[in-house]
């Protein structure tokens, strides 16, 4: 049994507390939040107990108890965290992106190698089974040589603790904290990327907003074109692959299996749609589940600290050339470190 | 109004021509093409007078023609009707090159013809409504925008750079980039891209990404690759998507369709919107009778947007922005 203590009851935070508290092989054995009233909530929720910082729940708990701390909080709070929890010797998992730096990144990988911990990020995309499905068909050949491909994902500005979120320099606007899930899809799919162009709103526009288009040219010669957006309203994501003999084509907004619908109860209250994709076991399940069995039995993830480091690189050129005005080249040249 | 056609190179002959025959007082005069077989079947078929030589047909008398030929021709048509003092509607993209295209613009200003770009889209219903919606600032102000133009690899003459002068990019940036001008009022700045031949077997491009600057700060992609297979329920797409300060707006240009599943050709899209084709030619006829000073849509128009195209092929071999001034 692993005992996991979830930092952060955010939305991150439901996400991962809702999936340990059904999930046999670990238990949730707390959760932590400067917020007491959101870790209250949610520990009851979940059946667990809530503590007003990480300090409280490993001193009542005891460092032996604690097999696992997993953190969901806000991107810059992520390197103390981390820290932190390696400091006592525990394997950390640790939502994307891992980093607001390559710097910060690099030193969380360097250091829970040198305290022996493992370290895993967040990149729940590659257990989405859609983007699952779409990749084993894509090695099947099921489209041939893959050539222009689309990826996209966005929705309404999100409102983070403290306003996180629209704090560029803590959050990084849409291409770091949201478009590194395709980059790190795309990656995992068609391999290193040369080249990297970006245009994004942010300087251009003072409100609430963000939207960003973003060009990968990978090594093999596929063309990505990849859409952020914090301006539309309803969270959706799209992909599509285009080879030279297939297509493959997904939008959660257009294949929707449920779709619910309030009416509208007077002339100036409007319906509203909320739209549901229910799996038995969710993508967050999915991907905390096969972190777990990696930490039982000494396995390597599907996505290392290493594959999360690359995906914060293109993420970092991607707003490097929205500075530039010109594309940024992710330099390959530096020996990358494959275990974690 | 006597209206003559120069090649049926491009498939759009055929529905321009249709759309002729519908508009009152127009008598189709003859068509021209050097490739007999094409010109005389399609001569028969519209009930008209075939030329081999289209100098002979711009001897009849013509009030206007409309130029159909290969890309490259275009500029040796346009420049004998202006010549014959002949009313032109040139197909997309008016050239190959800025220096014909300047070259064909100027020699129907010298002569005193109208100059227009066949821009279809921008007879779209769809699209004139999605204007309409942006001019009234429904909108708010643009700040960005993402279009697609994707189709099928057209094969034949399109793929032969000597003829077509250039594949995916040349042939499919210039609708879209046409109405993103259009609908913004403004004009590219600098324009990237990543080009290159990865889908057919024939050495062209086939597959293209830009990204645009325009001058008051928004910015663009627009995507157009032939990157639909054959088994693609339509032939392509038109789309664009328009960030707003107070909304998004999403046009589908071709969204209007039946999805039709058969035993013989499995699924399609049929479409059933308004024609574009029809209104085009229709415009250019009236600009014609109403003696108009310049085409609703004009060959400084259709050389913007070419050089945006061009823009694009340079960007992508030299891995750098390129400026619209530098061309």
């Amino acid at each position: 049994m692993l005992q996991v203590l979830v930092i952060g009851a955010g939305t991150m935070g439901r996400a991962h507390a809702a999936a340990y508290a059904s999930m046999p092989g670990a238990q949730l054995i707390g959760i932590a939040d400067i917020r007491m009233e959101q870790a209250q909530q949610l520990a009851e929720k979940c059946g667990t107990r809530a503590y007003p910082s990480f300090e409280d729940a490993v001193s009542d708990l005891g460092t032996e108890r604690i097999n696992v701390i997993d953190v969901c909080l806000p991107t810059p709070l992520h390197k103390n965290y981390v820290v932190m929890a390696a400091d006592i010797g525990k394997h950390v998992i640790c939502e994307k992106p891992l980093a607001r730096s390559e710097e910060d990144a690099r030193f969380m990988i360097d250091y829970c190698q040198e305290k022996g911990v493992r370290l895993f990020v967040g990149h729940v995309l590659r257990f989405f089974p859609e983007y699952v499905k779409a990749k084993s068909i894509l090695d099947q050949g099921g489209i041939g040589k893959p050539a222009v491909i689309r990826a996209g994902r966005g929705g309404g500005y999100p409102i983070g603790w403290n306003h996180w979120y629209s704090d560029f320099g803590a959050s990084g606007g849409i291409t770091l904290d949201a478009m590194i899930h395709d980059f790190d899809y795309l990656r995992w799919c068609f391999g290193e990327v040369e080249r990297v162009y970006a245009k994004g709103l942010h300087g251009r526009h003072q409100a609430q907003l963000d939207y960003a288009l973003v060009t990968l040219r990978f090594r093999s010669g596929v063309i990505a074109h990849v859409e952020g957006t914090w301006a539309h309203e309803g969270f959706s994501m799209n992909l599509e692959m285009a080879g030279t003999k297939g297509i493959i084509d997904y939008d959660s907004a257009k294949d929707s299996p449920i779709l619910f619908k309030t009416r509208s109860n007077a002339a100036t209250i409007p319906g509203v749609a909320v739209p549901e994709s229910p799996l038995a076991r969710s993508p967050y399940y999915r991907e905390l589940e096969h972190f777990m069995s990696c930490i039982r039995d000494g396995s390597e993830p599907l996505v290392s600290a290493e594959d999360a480091y690359e995906a914060l690189r293109i993420a970092l050129a991607a707003l490097a050339s929205m500075d530039s005005g010109e594309p940024v080249l992710i330099d390959n040249t530096t020996p990358v470190i494959t275990s974690t | 109004m006597k209206i003559g056609v120069i090649s049926f190179a491009h498939m759009h002959a055929f529905s321009y021509t249709k759309a002729l025959l519908e508009i009152e007082g127009v008598e189709l005069t003859g068509i021209a093409d050097p490739v007999e077989e094409r010109g005389r079947k399609y001569a028969e078929h519209f009930g008209t007078v075939y030329y081999q030589d289209y100098r002979e047909l711009l001897k009849q008398g013509l009030n206007g023609v409309i130029v159909t030929s290969e890309n490259v021709h275009h500029k040796e048509h346009v420049l004998a009707a202006a010549k014959a003092g002949v009313h032109v509607l040139c197909e997309k993209p008016l050239s190959t090159n800025i220096q014909d295209a300047q070259a064909m613009i100027d020699a129907c200003k010298a002569n005193g013809v109208l100059l227009q770009t066949a821009f279809p889209v921008r007879y779209n219903t769809t699209v004139v409504r999605a204007k309409q919606m942006i001019d009234e600032g429904k909108l708010g102000r643009i700040l960005a925008m993402k279009g697609t133009n994707r189709g099928r690899n057209p094969g034949g003459w399109f793929v032969d750079p000597e003829l077509s002068g250039g594949g995916a990019v040349i042939d499919h940036t210039v609708h879209v980039a046409d109405i993103m001008r259009w609908i913004t009022g403004t004009e590219v700045k600098d324009v990237y891209a990543e080009v290159d031949h990865l889908i057919s077997e024939n050495p062209i491009d086939d597959s293209g990404i830009l990204t645009m600057e325009f001058d008051n700060g928004v910015f663009a992609t627009l995507d157009c690759s032939w990157s639909r297979n054959k088994e693609f329920p339509t032939w392509g797409d038109v789309t664009l998507e328009i960030i707003g300060s107070e909304g998004t707006l999403s046009i589908d240009a071709t969204s209007q369709k039946l999805h039709v599943y058969t035993d013989e050709s499995g699924y399609r899209h049929h479409a059933w919107g308004d024609g574009m084709d029809a209104s085009l030619v229709r415009d250019f006829v009236s600009s014609i009778s109403s003696g108009a000073a310049e085409a609703s849509v004009t060959g400084e128009d259709g050389l913007r947007a070419l050089a945006i195209a061009l823009a694009a092929y340079q960007s992508s071999e030299g891995h750098r922005t390129v400026a619209m001034a530098e061309l």
